[in-house]
């Protein structure tokens, strides 16, 4: 049966981008595929997060592992994490996971030496590599108009320090998952909804008096359809506010009309909402997503016909 | 306290095949998959796949356990094809697929950069 296939051929439509939100339409697929895109740009999108710390000196009101915990969670800019190695299969270093190639080394020194609160931030994160920096401190680099930032707002916010408390401290970042830990999720929320088709039955709208309609329009918790002006008709102004709560139909049913609406789900059309921590951009969000999928998919592919060969050459003691 | 590591997820030990299969003996062409260190991402996108092909009489996955990190495809086909031939297709076919998406995304992308919102 070589040569057939039985594959689909999904379509995208773009209705948002910006940085670190994206919302696009998937059709002509399986919902299996829309949930699969989902649970990888979640778990299995690989970013960069600060992983081991070592800690020389900590005076301040917090304990070590609080300070660690807080730092590994500080989202990192991984645009050069599909490219790196997980720390365990580098072959470059030593066995502990901390050469060039496989992590990206952080470092803090901060005094408190006035009166006033000091609050140590991400700001405060010296990278080895210009590359990969806390997300806001790459943001702010970025924009160009001062104003756009508060002078409160100097970063994410690790520790405050009193006077006389000292935090010094080494940080190894690598590669990881959001399999392993939610700090390594780039994704902040990442939802899909059935592409709703609503069909409404004009004949047995006719029957409803003006202020009928307006009470059923009003039922609906988003605002789904509306009367217009002119004809004095109900129409549909927005079919992907519909939530799926049939609070129209059963007002319709309470008003003694059944069926005079009626909303189905399309079972193969789908609105994702991608919203990205940052760490990487949500469209290359999707993008390595896909790739992510793709490898998964090529790991599990059985090589039968090699793996019967091999065992019976075994069994030879070839 | 008895919680495996979390590494164990997608970590496949030394020693262990990700994939494995298992003929059936009281059926003919039919047969299990075992997948280590893989979940409901990758068998239900399989398991969807599989039943769109003709030959495949029965396809279904689950996960023996939740705190065993592996699935089971079992797979029935008719005698035109074989569980083997109808994995391995099933997984070139999803390839092919994200292969399109992912092209079908990156010039939507593009098309979007030049000339937002088309409706």
């Amino acid at each position: 049966m070589e040569g057939i296939s039985y594959q689909r051929f999904p379509k995208i439509r773009v209705r948002e981008m910006k940085d670190d939100y994206l919302k696009f339409d998937l059709t002509d697929t399986d919902a299996s595929m829309a949930n699969a895109l989902r649970r990888v740009m979640i778990a299995e999108v690989p970013t960069i997060a600060i992983d081991l710390v070592e800690i020389e000196v900590n005076s301040s009101v917090l304990n070590d592992e609080f300070i660690a915990h807080r730092l590994g969670l500080i989202p990192l800019t991984s645009d050069f994490a599909m490219g790196m190695r997980f720390s365990r299969d580098c072959d470059s270093c030593d066995g502990d996971g901390q050469c060039e190639y496989c992590s990206v080394e952080f470092h803090l020194n901060v005094r408190c030496d006035s009166d006033q609160t000091l609050d140590v931030t991400s700001a405060d994160l010296r990278s080895t590599d210009p590359h990969v920096v806390p997300v806001d401190v790459a943001a702010r680099a970025l924009s160009t108009d001062p104003a756009s930032f508060d002078s409160d707002q100097r970063g994410i916010i690790i520790v405050k320090l009193r006077r006389g408390q000292e935090l010094r401290l080494r940080a190894i970042a690598r590669k990881g998952i959001g399999k392993d830990h939610a700090k390594w999720s780039p994704a902040a929320t990442v939802t899909f909804m059935y592409e709703p088709e609503i069909h409404i039955n004009e004949d047995l709208m006719e029957t409803l008096t003006l202020e009928e309609k307006r009470n059923w329009v009003e039922s609906s918790p988003t605002k789904v359809f509306d009367i217009d002006p002119n004809t004095q008709q109900v129409m549909v102004v927005d079919p992907e506010a519909y939530t799926y709560d049939e609070e129209v139909i059963k007002k319709a049913e309470a008003m003694g009309k059944p069926g005079l609406v009626e909303i189905y789900a399309k079972e193969d059309g789908f609105i994702f909402t991608v919203e990205s921590t940052g760490a990487i951009k949500a469209s290359q969000l999707v993008i390595n997503a896909i790739e992510v999928l793709r490898q998964k998919l090529d790991a599990v592919r059985m090589q039968d016909a090699e793996a019967d060969f091999k065992e019976f050459s075994e069994h030879l003691g070839v | 306290m008895n919680a495996p590591d979390r590494y164990e997820h997608f970590v496949v030990p030394e020693g262990t095949k990700k994939v494995s299969y298992e003929r059936d003996t009281k059926i003919v062409n039919a047969g299990s998959f075992t997948v280590e260190r893989e979940d409901h991402t990758i068998g239900n996108i399989l398991r969807m796949q599989l039943h769109r092909d003709p030959n495949v009489l029965f396809a279904g996955y689950k996960l023996p356990h939740p705190l065993q990190y592996k699935i089971l495809v079992r797979i029935h086909t008719t005698n035109q094809s074989s569980p083997s031939q109808a994995y391995n297709q099933a997984i070139s076919d999803l390839d092919k697929e994200l292969e399109h998406l992912k092209k079908v995304f990156e010039e939507e992308k593009s098309r979007y950069e030049v000339k937002p919102r088309d409706y």
